[in-house]
């Protein structure tokens, strides 16, 4: 089975690196970054299926960072990990297209099986596209044989 | 302090509700008094001098009367024709029928020898040539003499003229009667003490006077007596038997004769001694009733006043209570919400521990020992204080929520019973029994379910601590009680009968982290979360309490439209 490729964006390094080898040690191909935009320009040159996110980070806020993701990779799926306990923040990035929210602090069980969820999810909608695609590519063979014909 | 600042407040009210009135009172009484007197004693000084004048002039007019009667005898008959004693009785009788003041009539030669005399006694042949009378007549051409007893040895008086024809000088002269003469003056009547009477130049008295003063007796009072004045003179003196008269005082015009009118000065100033009366008692009633009124109006004013800054102190606690919260909370947002970062790293970092350590005990890289065992342990220690720190960070974060909660509305009837059903189990392992008394006619409220369930829940589970607390496992009661509120709210009271709250940690109950639960027992952020969650449904969270003997929070909410 495919690894599944995970972006962990934080502002605390040292988070990154003890997350990334933990995560690493269950199976998931990690990158990091320490920024929104780090985040952004790392997305251009590497495909990541789950993005877990936090919502306060210094320079490009949480949120703008997910509105920019959305717009660019609207498949990538995110999950938005906040320090605040109230529902707010995470509310606001669910209605901006997050896919799951965590908080702080989270157990790595949850994150694993927020991650999984995620990746089901993003397999199912690929699948979908896949099967409209080839759906749509058949039709397109299909007609382009009765015009030969 | 605060005793002494009402007790001075008390005081300025007291003297200016009193002062205030009781100053242009006793001024107009005052000034009213002064004006009546005066011009009580003007009008009865005015009577008593138009009576003296009256009367001297009238008894002044009597004698020269009398004078005139004898002066025409004497000039309208010849020196012989008065000398015949038949003629002069003849016109002596015309006399009587015209005055019975006279008592008897006779003619006296140059040389004071009585020629003719007609009337009750036997005067013929007597000699006046030293009498005083008889000296002033050949002196003055006619006098009227003081009150003498004479050779009758009976009090009288005489008017005698001179007549003068050459060298011939003749006199004749009347006697007076001088009982007809006292029922003259005496007559005048004033008042029930007021009498007239009249003294000579020595002070010997012409007429009895009725308070006391025989005929010729000397007027003990005469001394200070004004000197001889046209005008009438007033004056208040004391006589010799202590009493305090009003007096009026004239001479006569022809004669060295003084006539006195007086007055005792309490009889003359009647109306003036009850217009004290009247006013002294108005004015004593009518400044008892001030006083008492001041009294009665300070006392309210002290007690709305005191009661008025009691609401005022209870409010501006609240606000303080309330702004410090606000403040607190905001503050412990944002030190949970920095606390959350590196306790996510400290959990991350034990995850790794534990994987770490899990590996190498899984490839027998690790001997088990009891250090072994100990470390592991150590390790998971670590987890369940972090998942404390993250329980408390996230209370905080409840407290300090800022979020709007969604509201609904919520019927309160089986909102609470819900809630009772929910803990009544708990409640009746430790024997407390939990009863509730809803009004039927209650009306909805408007709030966010789960965070009112979650207040519910956190004062009956500090309701509970405290019955625990106080009896053990004999148990208690809680009493769920609501009702309608004034202003439209609503209110729910949890009352337990439980240990109570002292009065130093009521005012601290709603601060986060105030606890008085053992270490570890509880976060202290209980009341303080039900009070943010409160707060945001526009509600007020209140508690009252009594050390051993139970508390009530009452929560009032708005109802919903």
């Amino acid at each position: 089975m495919e690894k599944i490729k995970l972006m962990l964006v934080d502002d605390e390094e040292r988070f990154l690196v003890t997350t990334r080898k933990l995560m690493e040690k269950k199976g998931f191909s990690v990158e990091t970054a320490n920024s929104g935009i780090t985040a952004l320009e790392k997305l251009k040159q590497v495909e990541v299926h789950v993005i877990v996110l936090d919502v306060k980070m210094p320079g490009m806020d949480g949120l703008t960072v997910l509105k920019e993701i959305k717009t660019l990779y609207p498949l990538v799926e995110v999950i938005m990990l906040t320090g605040h306990a109230t529902i707010e923040s995470a509310i606001d990035g669910l209605k901006l297209g997050a896919t799951d929210y965590l908080m702080k602090p989270t157990d790595l069980e949850d994150l694993m099986i927020k991650v999984n969820d995620a990746y089901t999810k993003r397999q199912t909608l690929e699948e979908k596209i896949r099967v409209a695609q080839s759906k749509k590519y058949l039709k397109f063979s299909q007609d382009s044989i009765k015009e030969e014909g | 302090m605060k005793h002494n600042h009402y007790e001075a407040k008390k005081r300025i009210i007291l003297a200016s509700m009193i002062l205030v009135p009781v100053i242009p009172f006793i001024l107009a009484l005052g000034f009213g008094y002064y004006f009546f007197a005066t011009s009580i004693e003007s009008s009865t000084i005015a009577s008593m001098k138009r009576i003296a004048s009256d009367h001297s002039h009238m008894i002044e007019a009597f004698l020269l009367e009398r004078k005139a009667d004898i002066e025409f005898i004497l000039y309208s008959n010849s020196f012989d024709e008065v000398c015949n004693s038949e003629k002069l009785t003849h016109h002596f009788s015309l006399l009587k029928k015209k005055s019975t003041a006279f008592v008897d009539l006779g003619i006296i030669n140059a040389e004071g020898v009585h020629l003719t005399y007609c009337g009750p006694f036997a005067l013929s042949g007597k000699n006046y040539k030293h009498e005083e009378w008889f000296l002033a007549v050949m002196q003055k051409g006619w006098y009227i003499s003081d009150v003498f007893l004479g050779y009758r040895q009976v009090p009288h008086f005489v008017i005698a003229i001179m007549r003068q024809e050459g060298d011939k000088r003749w006199i004749i002269r009347a006697t007076i009667d001088t009982q007809f003469f006292n029922q003259l003056v005496e007559k005048v009547q004033i008042s029930t003490t007021g009498e007239a009477y009249i003294v000579n130049h020595m002070g010997v008295f012409q007429t009895t006077r009725r308070s006391g003063g025989r005929l010729l007796e000397r007027d003990p009072e005469y001394l200070i007596y004004p000197g001889y004045n046209d005008e009438i003179k007033t004056f208040i003196q004391k006589d010799n038997m202590n009493t305090w008269y009003l007096y009026a005082t004239t001479w006569f015009k022809e004669m060295k004769w003084l006539m006195i009118v007086r007055l005792q000065k309490k009889d003359a100033f009647k109306s003036l001694r009850s217009a004290i009366y009247v006013n002294m008692t108005i004015s004593i009633f009518g400044i008892i009733m001030i006083i008492a009124t001041a009294f009665y109006l300070t006392g309210r004013i002290i007690d709305r006043l005191k009661r008025m800054d009691a609401e005022k102190d209870e409010l501006g606690q609240q606000l303080i209570r309330a702004g410090r919260l606000a403040e607190l909370g905001e503050m412990a947002a944002g030190f949970a919400h920095e606390i959350n970062n590196p306790l996510q790293i400290i959990k991350s970092e034990q995850t790794l521990i534990m994987m770490i350590f899990n590996d190498l005990k899984d490839r027998g890289e690790l001997k088990e020992s009891e250090d072994l065992i100990e470390l592991e342990d150590s390790i998971h220690q670590i987890k369940q204080q972090i998942e404390r720190c993250a329980h408390i960070t996230q209370a905080i974060l409840k407290f300090a929520r800022k979020t709007d909660p969604e509201a609904q509305d919520i019927d309160l009837t089986s909102f609470i019973s819900d809630v009772v059903n929910m803990k009544e189990k708990q409640a009746s392992v430790n024997g407390i029994r939990i009863t509730t008394r809803i009004d039927k006619d209650i009306p909805f409220i408007h709030g966010d379910i789960p965070q009112l369930q979650q207040v519910l829940v956190n004062l009956i589970n500090n309701g509970m601590d405290a019955i625990i607390e106080r009896h053990g496992s004999t148990g208690g009661e809680i009493l769920i009680s609501a009702n309608k509120h004034k202003n439209g709210k609503v209110a729910i009271h949890i009352k337990d009968d439980g240990s109570g709250i002292s009065q130093e940690n009521i005012k601290k109950i709603f601060t986060p982290f105030f606890t008085t639960k053992p270490v570890g027992k509880g976060t202290g952020l209980g009341l303080s979360v039900c009070y943010g969650i409160v707060d945001k449904m526009k509600g007020e969270l209140i508690v009252t309490s009594e050390k051993d003997n139970g508390t009530t929070f009452t929560i009032t909410l708005p109802a919903s439209e």
